[in-house]
């Protein structure tokens, strides 16, 4: 059973947390990261391989997690494998107890550590959906029955500050079609644009989760600006980031988000806070913003 | 047209060992216009090889104006009739082509041994003078009835099928910010016929069998068959 899936259809506002698996096998900080949100989240989500960067993989970090008593949000991307390969590791995934599945486009190799790598993308992301979906109605891509079926909560992402939005909206439609049962968002600084976008899917009846990524400092902001798709970091919050001394960054990271959590709260089923190593920070933004 | 650049001349000179007789082959058609093993670069190479100490007994662009390398009944013909006494003392052949070209020189010298000499590096179209843009992947099962023309496994550095990724910023993509996001032109080009509805239409996944290697296509004036893993296809072209 999955807990994140529970908590959404009893119609609870839903939170959950991530932690970026490292490179190599010592899983000691990244599990104490998942150890502060213990309790706190109602899951976990594990990057794969984020930004293209070569890591330990995310299912065996979400099997370390459950073994902590933690449920993880199994992210996989279409990057680094075909379609044999993704329907054998969200079968594994099953097995070992992982519940939620995010399916990911997944971060071109050229931006990460081993940029000659094929990019593989033998499926999209709409259409590892639908094929998990499949396994989870009892076949496989090519109609084969499964000897035991798993019963997988499929999540997706989308981007509200995506430009032309038009363009995002018509693939997430195209994401609920092939089975995505919520979504969580892009790093939301901007509640009104996130309040246009809810707007504009309000037909879609499908859970939204939006992206909190906690602000470090202004060049974190003025990085992400220029270089991340979907995130607007307005200027008026860079200069608050920036106007706080170093050793008092973290409690302002904690009011800023709380702050978007208050505002995108009506709007959404859930927020995703993605810490970045802050973890230790994330009990204080659910208490502060009432979310436990 | 296959576009094709050369090899840097330290490579080629490398593939050499020495005292190795060598005859350079180009071809009038694709790798003429890219300036790779035209008549004057075909030429050229000769003598920069020369020039470098290789022993070179000949070369050929065959002709006549215009033809490709590798139509094989056409290079067989020129290399019997205009080359036999060079191609005789040749030790192997520098091909300045396509990977199609290379073969051919092979099958018209009866399995001689080649050399590339140019990287062929896609499928293009010619723009503007001097300028070869790709956009076919010859993946064997052309989606763009969905697209507008425009080809997603191409023009997306993704390949993706069914929408963008969400790493496009500004309409360029995550992978090159000078580049454009494919998807964003499919977009553009569709909202402009009001054919936007084309995109809610779910793609499934490609048919790799179809872009299997080695492929093959037999022709005649009115059917063709394409043989792939996906098995062969008949078409007629006169009902």
């Amino acid at each position: 059973m999955s807990n994140l899936k529970d908590t959404i259809e009893a119609g609870k506002f839903a939170v959950t947390g991530e932690i970026g698996p490292p490179k190599g096998v010592d899983l000691e900080k990244c599990l104490a990261d998942a150890e502060h949100i213990k309790g706190k989240v109602v899951a976990v989500n594990v990057t794969d391989l984020q930004a293209a960067v070569m890591r330990i993989g995310s299912m065996a970090v979400s099997a370390k997690l459950i073994e902590k008593g933690i449920e993880p949000v199994y992210q996989l991307t279409c990057r680094d494998r075909n379609r044999l390969a993704l329907q054998s590791d969200l079968l594994s995934a099953w097995a070992l107890g992982i519940r939620n599945v995010l399916c990911l486009t997944g971060d071109h190799p050229s931006l990460g550590d081993h940029q000659s790598a094929k990019p593989v993308y033998d499926l999209d992301s709409v259409n590892l959906l639908k094929v998990a979906s499949g396994l989870n109605g009892g076949h496989d891509m090519s109609g084969h029955e499964l000897e035991g079926k798993p019963d997988f909560f499929l999540g997706a992402v989308v981007t509200p500050a995506a430009d032309p939005i038009e363009l995002q909206i018509i693939k997430m439609k195209k994401k609920i079609d092939a089975g995505a049962m919520f979504f969580q968002t892009q790093a939301i600084y901007e509640p009104a644009q996130f309040e246009a976008f809810m707007d504009r899917i309000q037909s879609f009846d499908v859970p939204v989760m939006a992206g909190i990524v906690l602000l470090k400092s202004a060049g974190m902001a003025r990085f992400m600006n220029e270089n991340v798709a979907g995130i607007t970091v307005p200027d008026a919050m860079i200069e608050e980031i920036a106007g706080v001394k170093k050793a008092d960054r973290k409690k302002k990271a904690v009011e800023i988000a709380v702050r978007i959590v208050d505002k995108v709260k009506p709007l959404c089923q859930g927020v995703h806070i993605m810490p970045l190593g802050w973890d230790e920070l994330v009990p204080e933004i659910i208490e502060q913003a009432s979310l436990s | 047209m296959h576009a094709t650049i050369q090899k840097p001349i330290e490579d080629i000179i490398s593939f050499l060992k020495p005292g190795e007789k060598v005859f350079v082959v180009g071809c009038d058609n694709c790798a003429a216009k890219c300036h790779s093993g035209g008549i004057p670069e075909t030429e050229r190479m000769a003598e920069r090889l020369k020039k470098r100490g290789v022993d070179v007994v000949g070369w050929s662009v065959p002709g006549p104006a215009g033809v490709s390398l590798c139509k094989l009944a056409n290079t067989k013909k020129v290399f019997d009739e205009q080359h036999a006494a060079e191609i005789e003392k040749a030790d192997s052949f520098l091909v300045l082509a396509c990977g199609q070209g290379l073969h051919t020189v092979i099958d018209a010298t009866g399995g001689g041994f080649v050399h590339p000499g140019c990287d062929t590096i896609f499928g293009g179209e010619t723009v503007s003078e001097g300028v070869i843009l790709e956009y076919c992947q010859l993946c064997g099962e052309c989606i763009t009835e969905f697209t507008g023309g425009l080809c997603p496994l191409t023009l997306c550095s993704k390949a993706l099928i069914n929408g963008p990724c969400g790493g496009a910023k500004d309409g360029k993509c995550e992978v090159d910010r000078e580049q454009d996001c494919g998807w964003h032109l499919i977009y553009e080009r569709l909202k402009a016929a009001g054919k936007l509805e084309l995109m809610d239409q779910y793609q499934e996944p490609k048919n790799f069998a179809r872009w299997s290697r080695p492929r093959k296509l037999n022709v005649a004036p009115t059917e063709a068959t394409f043989k792939s893993l996906a098995g062969a296809v008949t078409v007629r072209n006169d009902d």
